[in-house]
């Protein structure tokens, strides 16, 4: 009996069956077995589960498309409705963060921490995903600069933000609306560092029953893209606050600033 | 500092919901040009190009990264990596060698490969602290985990390939086809499909043991 051909050794190291007589030479002769473990050394590295061909869609988080956007300097941003509407998100993912996960914070010693929580975990994500934000994630992280966008404007909206409860937090927002519809919030905070964590803005309704979280404010001026379809009048309110570094995507309740656009 | 919010009322759930119904029939269609053409004016370096395909093929990315790490940071990671990395060697993407989205795909397999090693990179780095910390004689570094570093050296030697060398290796490596199976999908005759394939895994075996023997001295 020949040595099996160079094409059987190939699909046998593939794990392809052989035909009777290949397969029963293959079995008796170690020169041939050599050949196949040798082709199969490539075999074995690539062709596992997790390289194979795409399986099921995930739908990447909403924050997600921030940092390619900060690593590009890409100003075309994709429609986050449709990204978050082309597959489902990973499983129960918020439930599910690796590693230990501070309780949801509510400050044990004080009478009232009524923002937090706001809603079950999972709502306010979907909230979030729907709503197009730019929460830092990853690489990147951070507000978004839109600033060589190329065109400037029109101004639709504006307000003061007046500082809260002897902060030192003080500032203007103006929504522009851009010549394709598009609508950015620019905040302009004058404030200093916070002692710890970071400073986040929202818009919020006027019974601040609901927040749409738009980013990391910093002193200076930032500018937020508003999710399409985002109806000023039903979240009117500016609002920074200071975040610490807990992971927790849910407002701190505790705001430095805040303002009511004239819409 | 403590300007808190007042307590809530509960009355977002329906917005929530309203929002997500919204979101679910938005279609891509009318917004932008077919699949094709997207590729085309990605490879030509339109910045729109790069926001449509995040729209129809990151689910698809991050579908990949997720089954490879699970969700969380490092799927997220590799999902930014992808879209970073295509955007910046975009001239390495030829619209008339495939569609865009299994380019993307192929990428994706690099960054799963790349996340492999720098894991036992950290690892070995790891081991090795903590074998000066307990003072052990010094063994010579830590093994390298050699299927990790085979992958990434393998995928290299795959963006190498022609087609339809390459189509026919990946059919049987990553959708797991069999040679007439692929003989049937891509209308190629069947000696033709193993000659290739006997081909491409000589040049394989052939890059991990010049090339691998180096890396893993």
């Amino acid at each position: 009996m020949p040595h099996c051909t160079p094409e059987d050794l190939g699909l046998a190291a593939l794990g392809e069956p052989l035909a009777d007589d290949e397969a029963a030479h293959l079995a008796d002769c170690e020169s041939c077995r050599g050949e196949v473990a040798r082709l199969r050394r490539a075999v074995d590295a690539l062709a596992v589960p997790e390289l194979a061909a795409p399986g099921p869609p995930v739908a990447p988080p909403p924050g997600l498309w921030a940092g390619i956007a900060a690593a590009t300097g890409v100003s075309a941003a994709p429609r986050a409705d449709v990204v978050a509407a082309s597959a489902p998100a990973a499983g129960p993912v918020p439930d599910v963060v690796p590693g230990p996960l501070p309780a949801p914070v509510e400050p044990p010693t004080e009478p009232v921490a009524p923002v937090v929580p706001l809603r079950p975990r999972r709502s306010r994500l979907l909230l979030a995903a729907a709503a197009a934000l730019v929460v830092g994630l990853g690489v990147g992280a951070g507000a978004v600069a839109l600033a060589n966008r190329g065109d400037d404007g029109v101004p639709v909206a504006a307000t003061v933000l007046d500082p809260l409860d002897g902060s030192d937090a003080s500032g203007r927002a103006e929504v522009v609306e851009r010549a394709d519809g598009t609508r950015v919030l620019q905040v302009e905070l004058t404030a200093g560092a916070p002692a710890e964590g970071y400073y986040e803005a929202w818009l919020l309704d006027e019974s601040v029953s609901g927040l749409i979280p738009l980013g990391v404010v910093r002193a200076g001026t930032e500018e937020f893209e508003l999710p399409a379809g985002l109806d000023l009048g039903e979240y009117p309110v500016v609002d920074v606050s200071v975040e610490p570094l807990d992971g927790d995507p849910a407002h701190s309740g505790v705001s430095v600033a805040r303002g009511q656009l004239d819409t | 500092m403590t300007g808190l919010l007042p307590s809530r009322t509960g009355s977002g759930r329906h917005r929530v919901e309203r929002v997500t119904t919204e979101a679910e029939p938005a279609p891509a269609g009318p917004a932008g040009p077919d699949d094709a053409e997207v590729g085309r004016r990605f490879a030509a370096g339109e910045e729109q190009a790069l926001a449509w395909a995040y729209e129809r093929w990151a689910a698809q990315v991050h579908g990949m990264a997720v089954r490879a790490f699970g969700p969380g940071p490092d799927a997220e990671d590799v999902t930014q990596q992808v879209f970073i990395s295509a955007w910046t060697g975009r001239a390495g993407y030829r619209p008339e060698q495939g569609p865009l989205p299994a380019w993307l795909t192929g990428v994706c397999r690099h960054k799963i490969a790349d996340t492999w090693a720098r894991r036992d990179r950290q690892r070995r780095a790891t081991e090795a602290a903590v074998a000066e910390l307990n003072a052990a004689p010094a063994g010579g570094p830590a093994p390298v985990d050699s299927t990790v570093a085979d992958r990434v050296l393998l995928l290299g030697e795959l963006d190498r390939l022609g087609q339809p060398q390459r189509g026919i290796i990946e059919l049987a490596f990553f959708a797991d086809l069999t040679h007439t199976q692929i003989a049937e999908r891509t209308g190629l005759p069947l000696g033709t499909v193993k000659s290739h394939i006997r081909r491409t895994l000589e040049r394989l075996r052939d890059r991990l043991e010049v090339d691998g023997a180096a890396l893993h001295a």
